[in-house]
């Protein structure tokens, strides 16, 4: 048995990695889901629109830029997915859900800082989403993805 | 416009499904597809090799060889000279000028190279008792060229590249060639059970008797390696190819005497 391992030590370690790589990648996103879940329930009175105007000028009581930004890396076992992939075509979901993930926690991030700022609601949010390490593929390279958030938050006059 | 405070519907943004089972069914796809692609290029490569004129071997080998010209010795091409003059007279092995090159490192190990040239290392000399034993590794070696076994394993890896550059979506992954490693390692054991048995059958003509033929791989047994740790060697368990030897030995009826044991201090000479 010792020798199997000694003689195939590559096949081993690649065996290792994409066991870490799975486990530890599953456990990551398990948790992030749940406190994603959690949070946007917790924010979900604060509306966050596309519309660029609110309806009179004169509702308005401050405004001000917000953004959100967060970085999601893949690990070893979604890269050989989607290394996978790359060779048979079609959707490659290990990087979606990577994809997902970023977006709503950056929107996330973004609404917490609106209520910091006592904003009433998010008018013209954007979304925007960039590759971080463009040869992810490539072995010994990080990739990640980032997803930028961001708005204009509006606090409305009372009454 | 009432805005009623409400969670989106559902993660449609990801896809179902175990990522795991999805991983199976891939890996398991490619390597069907690669293992149906090296049985298709191995039989190209084969023909290639078979057909492929001497001529053509040594100018190939020439390139490759060229490091060790100078490490030509004297004792060892008088070996290699004795077996060649056991050949059968229409062996085709009699288009080769085989020439023998001894390399001063300790590994125990001797290989074939196109062209008709046989590298030895020194750790194999210090290792082996008697002039059949190395007889038998030369024979064994012998038996490569005579199935052209290094023109085939050249021929597939060759192509193996070719194929990996036309994959697409393959430029950054190294899977590919990964993979076709180990399925040639599992192919090259035939090759050397193939070329062990050949190497016995020139042992018998030149000396009359196999004596000594199975000391080498009695004492690689030896080691204490299992099977387990050749299931992805380049060569089979040497148990096996003990096994192999002594069954060919007793199913040919070839004798087994005593053998010539070894010169002491010869390996120093070196040929003028």
């Amino acid at each position: 048995m010792k020798d199997f391992f000694m003689n195939n030590s590559d096949l081993v370690i690649f065996m290792v990695l994409i066991v870490v790589g799975y486990v530890s990648g599953a456990i990551a996103e398990k948790r992030h889901y749940a406190s994603i879940k959690k949070r946007e329930q917790e924010m979900v009175e604060l509306p966050v629109v596309t519309i660029r105007n609110v309806h009179s000028d004169s509702d308005v009581q401050e405004s001000g830029l917000v953004m959100g930004s967060a970085v999601i890396s893949i690990d070893y076992f979604k890269r050989f997915l989607a290394e996978l992939r790359n060779l048979f075509g079609g959707r490659v979901r290990s990087y979606e859900s990577l994809v997902d993930r970023a977006r709503r926690e950056a929107i996330l991030r973004m609404k917490q800082e609106a209520q910091r700022k006592h904003a009433d609601l998010i008018i013209n949010f954007r979304l925007e989403t960039s590759a971080i390490g463009k040869s992810a593929n490539r072995k010994r390279h990080i990739g990640s993805v980032e997803a930028l958030a961001y708005g204009t938050a509006v606090s409305l006059r009372n009454g | 416009m009432k805005f009623t405070a409400k969670l989106a519907d559902g993660d449609v943004n990801i896809s179902k499904g175990n990522p795991l089972k999805e991983a199976a069914w891939l890996v398991g796809g490619l390597i069907t597809i690669l293992a149906l692609l090296y049985i298709g290029l191995g039989f190209v490569a084969g023909l290639v090799a078979m057909h492929l004129p001497v001529k053509a071997e040594v100018w190939i080998g020439r390139k490759i060889s060229a490091g060790f010209q100078d490490r030509s010795n004297h004792y060892l091409q008088q070996h290699l000279d004795g077996l060649i003059g056991a050949l059968p007279a229409d062996s085709p092995l009699h288009a080769y000028t085989f020439r023998i090159f001894l390399d001063e490192s300790e590994k125990v190990n001797a290989f074939a190279l196109p062209g008709g040239s046989i590298v030895v290392f020194k750790g194999l000399l210090q290792t082996v008792g008697s002039e059949n034993e190395l007889d038998m590794v030369l024979a064994h070696e012998l038996g490569h060229f005579a199935h052209r076994d290094h023109l085939q394993a050249m021929g597939r890896s060759l192509l193996v590249v070719v194929g990996s550059w036309l994959l697409p979506g393959d430029q950054s992954s190294d899977i590919l060639p990964w993979i076709m490693g180990k399925l040639e390692r599992r192919y090259s054991q035939k090759q050397e059970a193939a070329a062990d048995s050949w190497g016995l059958d020139l042992l018998n003509r030149r000396y009359g008797h196999v004596g000594g033929a199975t000391d080498f791989f009695k004492r690689l047994a030896g080691n204490g390696k299992t099977h387990l740790a050749y299931f992805l060697a380049t060569h089979p368990h040497p148990e096996d190819r003990l096994h192999r030897l002594e069954t060919l030995i007793r199913q040919n009826g070839y004798a087994v005497r005593e053998t010539i044991p070894l010169k002491k201090g010869w390996i120093e000479k070196r040929a003028e």
